[in-house]
């Protein structure tokens, strides 16, 4: 009888060799074998893939009992695939990547994105913000869907989850649109990853297609930790963590405050005079006061602006249970407070994890319940509406370099309040973070139970039913202020300048999730004969969720600091907004092995769903994968070759679109002004307009079409192994609104859109060069790259506008990567000389040019451990290489004369090199002439920005995107059993940690972090940041301990 | 299995739908969207053009306006035409369908006249664009563009229509009534369709006009025939006045440029304007710019010239308070029109007196009594020649457009030529108070005004039959 070492339990399918001799035999359903061996032979080998082979020396006994051990490295792994079915990954004829529960928590992050960064293939991971609690946007091989969803679908447990952004259901521009201000975190990110056992990664649409339409961008499958038969297992994990800045912008430290080389004191800028050193007074006249420094840069005076940061990370867990039943419950607690001074950045998390299963002759039952209970302040990011009230990051880019930041960090103090702030341009950034804010708390519960009956030996029955449920509420305020009249900042100043004062608002918004999903499989495993054998499954699948969001708010307060509805002389506006969207499901899928060996996978399913029109709204969409192990069929360990596996795949996706884009709809009456707008009701009428988005009644699904080819090579004892994958995706009839001429009546339209081809190919690379009893070195490469390009645009469209700022503009365009940027460019002569008007500024250029796009070149991912006895050390690079990104934060400083790109040629008065200027003959020919025109410089500085400076200005705005991150860096010590028993534990380590301590960016972007985005998570923040907080790192300790 | 009733749920909970859509709910959106942009982001730039204002030296907000250096892209150039199609014409027309549908000729009239003010302006500003292919969804995606006249005639012929059918009797309730945001007002309820006829009559007379450097003829035989028809014109301001300072509900001027940017300052007065009115002491600089007498102000477009102009720094502001009306044709222009009427084709018999007329609404419309000095300076020129009158007339309109009816004073300076250019800029001691000077930031070449706007970047790129561009200083089809 051959049995297995982990569950004892007998293996079949053993491949049982003579040595020396033809013949063999393989193990039966029971573990049991039975050979004829002739007397020659000395020894029977066992072998099993993913099992260390085994040689027997024979005896004369009759019976042999062997136990496997299994190869941690080996084949056997067994990974759960579409639909929470446990398969072996030998049999998969398509790339997927497992990560571990230590490889994830081995920084204690507080979200399960951050653990996953650098360490899969394929995979683009991105931190958007500073903020605690912060979004992440996960990406698997390249955006595909140019209006909809790039965001992988998450799964736990089989059971589909809810990942929204809070913030991001009211209409774009309405109160309780959030999406570019206020960052709350994606709800994936509420998991606790101490809770996780091991994270599947479908990219492709073989791996994926089961799960249906919203699959269509991977799958993120979170198998969750379970009890398990045998004692009592307690675990408890602490972390304890400090937050820094990581990348604040690099500012110039030449010139001081002033502007036009002037030092008008009310200026927000550094195009004053050339620094000197001297004492000088600085700042606003209060009283007949002020202040005296140096006249000089302020050194770190940007990271000096923030503190250092806390968080800690705890979870304690018990498991256990009999061989019938187990149960494991978990408590998690997050509490971060972040760069920020003062408590307005903050996020909170409890999460409570209740499981169990229980057997019952056939049937077994598994349950799982999650609470997450959140509460998060965050500060206000991006543009701040004017009038209203001011942002930190604004307001904190627009001090000279020579004026100490932190000094304004008592805003109430002389020379800092309201009314003596030094600028009527701008207000003091603590004021923002200490009077505004948000306070943001949820209480979610999501988990789903499971019933299996063992109808019989090859067949089960499952029906599961999952739910998740999230309510929201979210309060956001802002100070009532302004400047007393006649003071420094109320026109008081050397400009008579008024600042705008703030009357402050409130806004309450409540926003409520849910999803309920029901599935009903039938799974079978057959062995039809030696050869052969089949499992597979057929199902069901219903799945109904939707969302609810309503926001009130006021403007103007009566009476300042009462954050309430009622507060105002204006009455109060509401929006709300409700999505329901139901999907239902039926599909199959068989795999077909041959000797253990060779595995064709078909697969196929169908969708009926809610949002597409009814004649529309059914759509099939088959698969297939093969995969043959080739050590396994024939024998290669001649060439220390322990595996070799080829896969091919093919398969297509479906997808359908957001809901209510089928029938054309009215709106209240809301008139953009330009800035502001008109909204009806006005004299006591409602008014209300046809809809600017034209549905569309014929919308057909979203199909994409992918065809994937990979293999996997191991040698040396599974010391060295490559994995390999190229895959190619064509999406087709994508939905999105696009661009029509607003003299049709709409300025957007539903289509179906086109084509997006993604090709790319994923190479991931694992080695363990020494391997002794002492010492271990494990590395892992990885390395993606996807092209994407656009193939086609409707209605003989040459451009698709995705999103923009200001002049900026990110489009598809033919035969481009999906995502360019266009901004305006200089006008230049035949000769290739940039045309300057009359007063010596280059001209724009009648149409924009191009500035690249935000695709990365390629992605690189290196993991490195170093085990010796019980320490170990880790560290994870991540390098993506390529792309640009529009910076909302290298606008404001190169407007204000921080950003040091500013000092071109000394900030003298000069002509603009090389440029001419148009002249128009008599007969009407324009020739160009040599331009002597300067720019003096008192007016240096309009070069900088976009009213004046437009032709040249995007050139510092659009930025390279290229970053190299140490994404964590580990040492741990694993204390000796002796000692830890002394504590009455098994196992304790402790760790000292860091998360993205080291970043390097390329000299063209020393500004800001290119992967902090305050634009969302999905394809529209490609499009760069605007005004974003800084990237953070953490340095900390933690310690896991086991009884 | 059921499942068809369980998926038919993607009806929108948000948005009612489409075929909910009434004459009375239409009707007001739409005229928003027209008083939104006339009155806010056009008049802001117009009138820059117009030169009552300029660009402060010290911020940048509208530096691009004062350079005339607005690319197809700019906001200021699509944003108002994106608006005043997919809003307000698109309301129009839709209600309009809905009015002859159902043989409601009051609203018809209504929308009809706000459609063909709403088609003037664009008409006026891009000098061609959709019309007869416009609105045809499901047939066409990229309309055509029609020539200024040929949507002239176009609209001309609409009023004709609707004036003639009977919009005095009928079903007409308190409600409909106070949908209607110009002429709906209480004291108005037994004149309101008088008024809109008077509108529609006053319009014509300005479409008229506005032909007669291009379409002399048919500019004489349209002012003729309304004359002939002894036409009631304006006598009170066909406008929107019914803003209040609350957020989302004022003056579009106000709430573009005082509540929602970062600084209020950003418009100062232009020295063209000031100049004006400092020479001839008129007291409506205290209405305009908060101040008897408007010094200092900026020479148009000089922002880059602070350092040698510190008295900049202290230029006074532009006032546009949140209750101002947006006009779409006040009384005084109704005055001013008829008085160059009368004297282009009637010999002048009447025009001084409705050139005195539009004076004192000029005057009333700021709620100022002149003095009678100053109605000396104004004096009507009854004995110059044509010119002269013109001259004086289109200067007093002029002078009566600040604010968010600035977009018209840009129209008349580039049909007439008033206020005239001058040959020097406006620090020279040469300067002729009042003239129009070229900005010295200017990026089309001295003395090339801006004559248009250029066609919007939402049509260039999304509509292949939009004409090939021409250049913001090329007149519009009926420009002097």
């Amino acid at each position: 009888t051959v049995t297995s070492q982990e569950d004892k339990l007998p293996i079949p399918g053993v491949s049982v060799k003579l040595v020396g001799a033809p013949g063999g035999a393989v193990t039966g359903s029971d573990g049991k074998f039975a050979v004829k061996a002739p007397s020659s032979v000395k020894s029977i080998q066992f072998s099993f893939i993913g099992y260390i082979t085994q040689t027997i020396a024979l005896t004369s006994s009759s019976n042999v009992n062997v136990v496997l051990t299994s190869d941690s490295k080996g084949l056997n792994e067994v990974v759960v695939t579409a639909l929470g079915v446990n398969r072996e990954r030998k049999s998969l004829g398509y790339s997927s990547t497992v990560v571990n529960s230590e490889e994830i928590n081995r920084a204690a992050p507080t979200n399960l994105a951050a653990g996953l960064q650098g360490k899969i293939a394929g995979v683009d991971i991105s931190n958007t913000s500073g903020q605690p609690g912060g979004s992440s946007k996960v990406i698997l091989r390249g955006f595909a869907s140019i209006g909809g969803n790039n965001q992988p679908l998450y799964v736990v447990d089989g059971v589909p989850i809810n990942n929204a952004r809070p913030g991001g259901e009211a209409p774009v521009g309405s109160i309780g649109d959030l999406t570019d201000n206020y960052d709350f975190g994606n709800a994936a990110n509420d998991i606790n990853p101490n809770d996780i056992e091991s994270i599947s990664i479908l990219k492709g649409a073989a791996a994926s297609s089961l799960y249906g339409s919203r699959a269509s961008s991977g799958v993120i499958l979170i198998t969750t930790k379970k009890g398990q038969s045998g004692k009592l297992k307690i675990n408890f994990s602490t972390a304890a963590s400090f937050t820094q800045v990581s990348i604040v912008p690099d500012l110039q430290d030449q010139y001081g405050q002033g502007w036009g080389k002037v030092n008008y004191i009310a200026e927000n800028g550094s195009w004053g005079p050339k620094l000197d050193g001297m004492n000088r007074p600085w700042g606003s006249i209060v009283d007949g006061d002020q202040q005296t420094k140096s006249y000089s840069a302020v050194k770190s005076n940007f990271r000096d602006a923030f503190d250092t940061g806390k968080e800690f990370n705890n979870t304690l867990s018990f498991s256990g249970g009999n061989d019938n039943s187990t149960f494991n419950v978990s408590y998690g607690n997050v509490y971060s407070d972040g760069i920020l001074p003062g408590k307005n950045d903050t996020y909170k998390r409890n999460s409570l994890t209740l499981g169990g299963s229980t057997k019952y002759k056939a049937l077994t039952i598994t349950g799982t319940a999650n609470y997450i209970g959140k509460n998060t302040r965050s500060v206000q990011t991006g543009q701040a509406t004017s009038g209203i009230g001011s942002s930190f990051y604004e307001d904190i880019l627009q001090i000279p370099v020579d004026y100490p930041i932190k000094s304004f960090q008592d805003y109430n103090a002389k020379f800092n309040n309201v009314n003596d702030y030094f600028s009527p341009f701008s207000q003091n950034p603590y004021y923002s973070i200490n009077e505004n804010g948000s306070v943001f708390k949820s209480d979610r519960l999501y988990g789903n139970v499971d019933f299996k009956v063992k109808a019989t030996d090859w067949l089960t029955m499952q029906f599961q039913q999952g739910a998740d449920l999230n309510n929201i509420g979210v309060k956001l305020f802002n100070a009532k202020n302004a400047p007393i009249a006649g003071s420094w900042a109320g026109g008081g100043n050397d400009e008579a300048y008024n600042r705008q004062a703030s009357v402050g608002n409130v806004v309450e918004g409540s926003e409520r999730y849910f999803e309920y999903d029901s599935k009903l499989n039938a799974i079978f495993n057959k062995k039809i004969d030696s050869d052969f054998d089949l499992n597979g499954l057929v199902g069901m699948n219903f799945n109904d969720r939707g969302s609810r969001a309503l926001y009130t708010g006021i403007e103007n307060l009566a009476i300042p600091g009462f954050y309430s509805i009622s507060n105002s002389a204006n009455d109060p506006t509401s929006t709300n907004t409700e999505t329901h969207r139901r999907i239902f499901g039926m599909y199959a899928s068989a795999t077909l092995g041959y000797k253990n060996y060779a595995f064709l996978t078909l697969n196929a399913r169908n969708d009926w769903s809610s949002t597409l029109p009814t004649k529309n709204n059914s759509f099939f969409y088959p698969g297939a994968n093969l995969a043959i192990i080739l050590s396994q069929a024939f024998d290669l360990s001649a060439a220390k070759i322990s595996l070799l596996k080829v896969r091919a795949a093919y398969g297509k996706t479906g997808s359908d679109t957001d809901p209510y884009r089928i029938y054309n709809t009215l709106q209240r009456a809301n008139i953009p002004l330009g800035f502001g707008n008109i909204i009806s009701p006005i004299g006591g009428v409602a008014g209300y307009s046809i809809a600017d988005r034209l549905n569309n009644q014929n919308l057909k699904p979203e199909i994409s079409t992918e065809t994937e080819f990979g293999g996997e090579i191991k040698f040396f004892d599974n010391r060295l192994g490559i994995d390999a994958t190229y895959y190619s995706r064509v999406t087709n009839n994508q939905i999105l609104p696009i661009g029509v001429s607003p003299s049709t009546g709409y300025t957007t339209r539903v289509v179906n859109f086109g084509k997006v081809r993604n090709r790319g190919v994923e190479i991931a690379v694992t080695g363990t060069p020494i391997k002794t009893k002492d010492i271990t070195w494990d590395l892992g490469y990885t390395f993606s790259r996807n092209r994407n390009v656009v193939l086609e645009l409707p209605d003989g469209l040459t451009s698709v506008d995705l999103n923009s700022a200001y002049n900026a503009r990110f489009v598809a365009k033919v035969g481009q990567p999906l995502g360019v940027f266009e901004a305006p460019v200089p006008t230049y002569d035949p000769q290739g000389r940039i045309v300057v008007g009359a007063n010596g500024f280059p001209l724009v250029a009648p149409t924009n040019g191009e500035y690249g796009t935000s695709q990365r070149d390629f992605v690189m991912g290196f993991t490195n451990r170093f085990t010796y006895k019980d320490f170990s050390f880790s560290f994870t690079l991540d390098y993506r290489k390529g792309g640009v990104f529009y910076s909302g934060t290298a606008d404001l400083l190169n407007f204000v004369g921080n950003d040091p790109k500013t000092l071109y040629n000394d900030r003298r008065t000069m002509i603009i090199p090389n440029s001419v200027r148009a002249v128009t003959g008599a007969n009407g020919q324009v020739t160009y002439v040599e331009n002597t025109i300067p720019i003096s410089e008192a007016n240096f500085n309009a070069n900088y920005y976009t009213s004046q400076g437009l032709a040249t200005a995007y050139q510092n705005r659009i930025l390279d995107k290229t970053f190299l991150k140490v994404r964590d860096i580990t040492l741990s010590y694993s204390l000796p059993k002796s000692v830890a028993k002394k504590i009455g534990s098994e196992r304790a380590t402790i760790t000292a940690y860091g998360r993205n301590m080291f970043t390097w960016l390329p000299k063209s972007n020393r500004t800001i972090d290119p992967e902090v985005s305050n634009l969302g998570n999905d394809l529209a923040s490609e499009f760069g940041e605007f005004r974003s907080g800084p990237s953070t790192r953490n340095f900390g300790l933690s310690l896991n301990l086991t009884f | 299995l059921g499942c068809k009733k369980s998926l038919d749920i993607n009806q929108s909970p948000n948005y009612p739908p489409v075929e909910s859509a009434t004459m009375e709910t239409l009707f007001p959106a739409a005229v928003l969207s027209t008083a939104g942009r006339v009155g806010g982001d056009l008049s802001i730039v117009c009138g820059m053009w117009a030169q009552y204002w300029t660009q402060n030296n010290n911020s940048s907000q509208f530096r691009n306006v004062d350079t005339y250096d607005l690319q197809s892209a700019s906001a200021f150039v699509d944003g108002p035409y994106t608006q005043l199609y997919a809003g307000g014409l698109y309301d129009y027309t839709t209600g309009l369908a809905l009015a002859n549908t159902s043989k409601n000729y009051r609203y018809k009239l209504m929308y009809t006249v706000m459609k063909a003010y709403t088609y003037q302006v664009l008409v006026d500003l891009y000098d061609k664009v959709p019309y007869s292919e416009a609105f045809q969804i499901g047939t066409i995606l990229q309309p055509k563009f029609d020539d200024g006249y040929t949507i002239y005639q176009a609209l001309i012929k609409d009023m004709d229509d609707a004036l003639s059918k009977d919009y005095r009797t009928g079903p007409w309730t308190d409600e409909q009534r106070a949908t209607d945001f110009v002429f709906g007002a209480e004291e108005l309820k037994e004149v309101q369709f008088d008024y809109w006829e008077k509108f529609a009559n006053t319009l014509k007379l300005k479409m008229y006009l506005r032909m007669v450097n291009a379409k002399p003829a048919e500019a004489e035989a349209g002012i003729r025939a309304l004359y002939g028809a002894n036409a009631k014109f304006l006598d009170i301001s066909a406008q929107v006045n019914l803003f209040v300072n609350v957020p989302n509900k004022s003056n579009p001027f106000f709430e573009y440029n005082f509540r929602r940017l970062n600084t209020p300052d950003n418009l100062k007065a232009s020295a063209t304007f000031t100049s004006w009115l400092d020479k001839n002491a008129d007291p409506r600089a205290k209405v305009y710019f908060g101040v008897d007498n408007p010094v200092p102000s900026i020479n148009q477009g000089d922002y880059l010239n602070g350092s040698t102009h510190p008295e900049y720094n202290d230029a006074v502001n532009v006032v546009v308070k949140a209750n101002d009306p947006v006009p779409f044709i006040s009384a005084a222009e109704s005055y001013f029109m008829q008085a160059e009427a009368l004297e282009r084709y009637f010999g002048g018999a009447g025009a001084k007196d409705m050139y005195d007329k539009g004076v004192a609404a000029a005057f009333a419309q700021v709620k100022i009594t002149p003095p009678a000095s100053l109605l000396v300076t104004y004096a009507y020129p009854a004995t110059g020649n044509f010119e002269t009158k013109l001259e004086a007339i289109i200067t007093q309109k002029w002078a009566s457009m600040f604010g968010s009816h600035g977009l018209e004073a840009f129209f008349e300076q580039n049909r007439t030529g008033y206020p005239k250019i001058s040959a020097v800029y406006s620090d020279d001691p040469a300067y002729i108070p009042g003239q129009i000077v070229y900005a010295p930031n200017g990026v089309t070449g001295e003395g090339n005004f801006p004559r248009r706007f250029v066609f919007p970047d939402s049509e260039v790129r999304r509509n292949s039959n939009t004409p090939a561009a021409v250049p913001i200083t090329t007149k519009v089809w009926w420009g002097k």
